[in-house]
């Protein structure tokens, strides 16, 4: 069996050839995911890889050996990628603003990573400055590419299994990202701890599927740091209503637990084309992996897009949407949604109550939660 | 004091962050090895660093403006008994002059002879390489702080659970899963000591007379019984404790041919070597000793059964124990008493598993 993505002849790209990208961030999201879509998309003709730029030049080297003609430069002002090129920003988020701003003065449309921003006011300046320069602002939030999140979409809209009531989301482990600096727990240099990194990418789907909450409680561990375990109840005006519980702390389920009125589905994280369907009433869950719609003579099965696949998916549109050949999948504007209410979260929050502590250990902690 | 609390992200560093910090009894540095492990202490405005607990000069500039040093980081053998003469060398070399070191009740062995205290003399030989290495890990702490003039405390604690510790989660799994077994009725002592007794017992030694320095048994106040350890998280999860089956046969836990190659393979002399072994060969050898470790494969005309018993030589032979570790020793030099009865340790505890599997 295999995929559509390998199987499909190259694009010709490209009557324009193909689009000259800059790569800023050269850290481990650049080496364990971009690295090997740029390659790919390299290969099908789509992409040429114009700049690698990190401050670092041992960071650099990692991505220059697989992209020997692409230039390396220490800073974005080094860069000289022409007008109309696409640049992925791939940096900590305290710097996707300033760099995304600077890249539409340049001519150059952005990809820039999840999250989009620090916080909502430089999203909005970063959306406002894409109109202004008519450039394209594209959000890396690759989950929206899975088959299994396009499956869950369709259920949720056309309701072939009734009304949505409830879910219970349960996401995370302890942390293995293998982070280079400590940037990633200094609250000076970002913003959030587990709620902005994987809550992120969930909220995003949730409020894609959804759509917009009408009411909701936050509760984190944060006592004057950054949160590792997050609780986030919503409730939505149709009844729906549903939990999630995030964790850089201990391994959770791992699994979106979605029950229909006729049915349940269970996704477990990650699983970009699997789910586990239970119709009420049957005696057995059926586990299934996606594929392509059934053909109508007798062919091989064909898989959908596998997590990796949808990531390369993912800059596939972009490139599309800058060559006006598909409509751009998560914009600005898409990619500001999650980041509003997770700061919606951040202000309401509330100090989740660790059972473990003492009478004296948990009043000191609500005092320290409640520190800006 | 300033304490710098080394492996402040794993079980035990965790709960003393927290312990010390919201309990306002000393200002707290965690150290951990890497910035990965900064998850847990960077829930708190810390002064959080990192320090490599197996290299010197990192490790002295990481505790550096402390008053003393808590060392909690775990490792494999080998590095369990490296760590201690870099800590003590680290803390020469930062001008500190008091170390708490987490040694183990296990350098008795997990079932000791009556009469066994900290005057009972340790000999290497153990069945568990654990135990030798605590041992050697132990003699080391000392002769190096007696070098640098420095007060050397190694606690000595038992089976040491509570918020985000193996004993509990490995039990509530093997519940769950039907693998929970108990030998000879659960009559053997489990020697524990809840996390919080450990950081009292740590607290007192942080405030001891330094003549009072070496080593200290340290556990809670009541004598458990395996039984009663499991019974009360068993009765927690909803299973019935009478349930839980006996361990009829010890399994013969002389290591395989596979074990034996890789902890032969795990030895210094092995390791320097291996770089001149070509890659193909090494990976052949790593791919039969996969092979050698799987599973016999399930034939298709056999009917599912329940998993049989999860069984751990340390298990086997802690539950084999009948002696109470005693802690008069630190409680005459260090005045530790055991601030938390058994019981409300266990359903704090047992209130974690709840919170982490997201049940409260």
């Amino acid at each position: 069996m295999r995929s559509p993505l390998i199987q499909s002849p190259p694009i010709s790209a490209t009557a324009k050839g193909p689009l000259p990208v800059v790569l800023v961030g050269c850290g481990a999201v650049s080496q364990l995911f971009y690295l090997p879509t740029l390659r790919a998309l390299t290969q099908r003709g789509e992409l040429a890889v114009h700049s690698l730029v990190d401050p670092s030049a041992s960071a650099r080297d990692v991505l220059a050996a697989a992209f020997p003609g692409a230039r390396p430069c220490d800073s974005l002002a080094a860069c000289d990628a022409p007008r109309d090129s696409l640049i992925i920003i791939a940096t900590p988020p305290r710097f996707h603003a300033a760099q995304t701003l600077e890249s539409f003065g340049r001519g150059w449309h952005v990809l820039c990573e999840k999250p989009m921003a620090s916080d909502v006011a430089e999203c909005e300046r970063m959306i406002a400055a894409a109109r202004d320069a008519q450039r394209l602002l594209a959000v890396g939030l690759y989950k929206r590419f899975f088959p299994s999140s396009d499956y869950l979409k369709t259920l949720v809209d056309q309701g072939q299994l009734g009304r949505l009531r409830s879910f219970t989301i349960a996401e995370g482990g302890p942390f293995r990202w293998p982070a280079a600096t400590t940037s990633f727990f200094n609250k000076a240099q970002t913003p959030g701890g587990v709620l902005l990194d994987i809550g992120v990418h969930v909220l995003d789907l949730l409020l894609w599927l959804l759509g917009e909450p009408a009411r909701f409680t936050y509760r984190d561990d944060a006592m004057g740091g950054l949160e590792t375990n997050s609780v986030v109840d919503l409730h939505y005006n149709d009844g729906a209503h549903g939990r999630v519980h995030l964790s850089r702390d201990w391994a959770t389920a791992n699994e979106y637990r979605f029950v229909f009125e006729r049915g349940s589905v269970r996704w477990k994280t990650n699983d970009a084309n699997g789910l586990t369907v239970e119709l009420a009433g049957t005696p057995s869950a059926l586990r299934a992996q996606l594929l392509a719609p059934l053909p109508l003579t007798p062919a091989a099965d064909v898989l959908q897009p596998s997590n990796p696949q949808s990531f390369i998916l993912q800059l596939s549109n972009v490139i599309a949407a800058v060559h006006g050949r598909e409509k751009l999948r998560v914009s600005g504007e898409e990619g500001l949604r999650s980041l509003r209410l997770i700061a919606a979260c951040y202000r309401e929050r509330q100090w989740l109550e660790q059972p473990w502590l003492t009478d004296a250990e948990a009043a000191r902690a609500r005092i320290l939660a409640a520190q800006p | 004091m300033k304490i710098a609390i080394i492996g402040a992200n794993g079980f035990i560093g965790t709960r003393l962050v927290e312990q010390f910090h919201l309990g306002q009894l000393h200002e707290v540095v965690p150290i951990v090895r890497r910035p990965v492990s900064l998850a847990l202490p960077a829930r708190f405005a810390l002064d959080w660093r990192i320090g490599d607990a197996l290299n010197t000069a990192s490790l002295a500039k990481a505790v550096t403006g402390c008053d003393a040093i808590v060392h909690a980081a775990m490792g494999d053998p080998r590095q369990i008994e490296a760590m201690p003469a870099v800590l003590a060398d680290a803390a020469a070399r930062a001008g500190i002059k008091r170390i708490v070191y987490l040694s183990t009740a296990s350098v008795h062995g997990q079932s000791p002879a009556p009469g066994t205290d900290e005057s009972s003399p340790l000999r290497t030989g153990h069945t568990l390489e654990y135990n030798d290495a605590k041992i050697r890990a132990e003699r080391s702490f000392h002769d190096t702080c007696r070098r640098h003039g420095i007060a050397g405390f190694a606690l000595r604690p038992g089976v040491v659970f509570g918020p985000r510790s193996r004993w509990i989660t490995d039990l509530a799994a093997d519940l769950r899963t039907g693998r929970a077994w108990l030998l000879d009725d659960g009559r053997g002592i489990c020697n524990s000591i809840y996390v919080d007794n450990l950081a009292a017992a740590v607290a007192a030694a942080l405030a001891a007379d330094a003549r009072h320095a070496g080593p200290y048994l340290v556990g809670d106040e009541e004598t458990v019984t395996w039984r009663e350890f499991y019974a009360g998280v068993a009765t927690a999860l909803g299973f019935d404790a009478d349930q839980i089956p006996a361990l009829k046969n010890i399994p013969d836990f002389r290591p395989g041919t596979a074990a034996r190659l890789q902890s032969l393979a795990a030895t210094p002399a092995v390791q320097s070597v291996l770089p001149l072994v070509p890659g193909l060969a090494k990976r052949t050898v790593k791919n039969l000793l996969v092979a050698a470790q799987l599973p016999a494969s399930v034939d298709a005309w056999t009917l599912p059964s329940a998993p049989g018993p999860r069984i751990t030589q340390e298990l086997v032979l802690l539950q084999q124990c009948r002696v109470k570790l005693p802690h008069a020793a630190a409680a005459r030099a260090l005045q530790y008493r055991a601030p938390v009865p058994f019981a409300t340790g266990l359903a704090r505890s047992l209130a974690w598993l709840a919170f982490a599997e997201g049940r409260s």
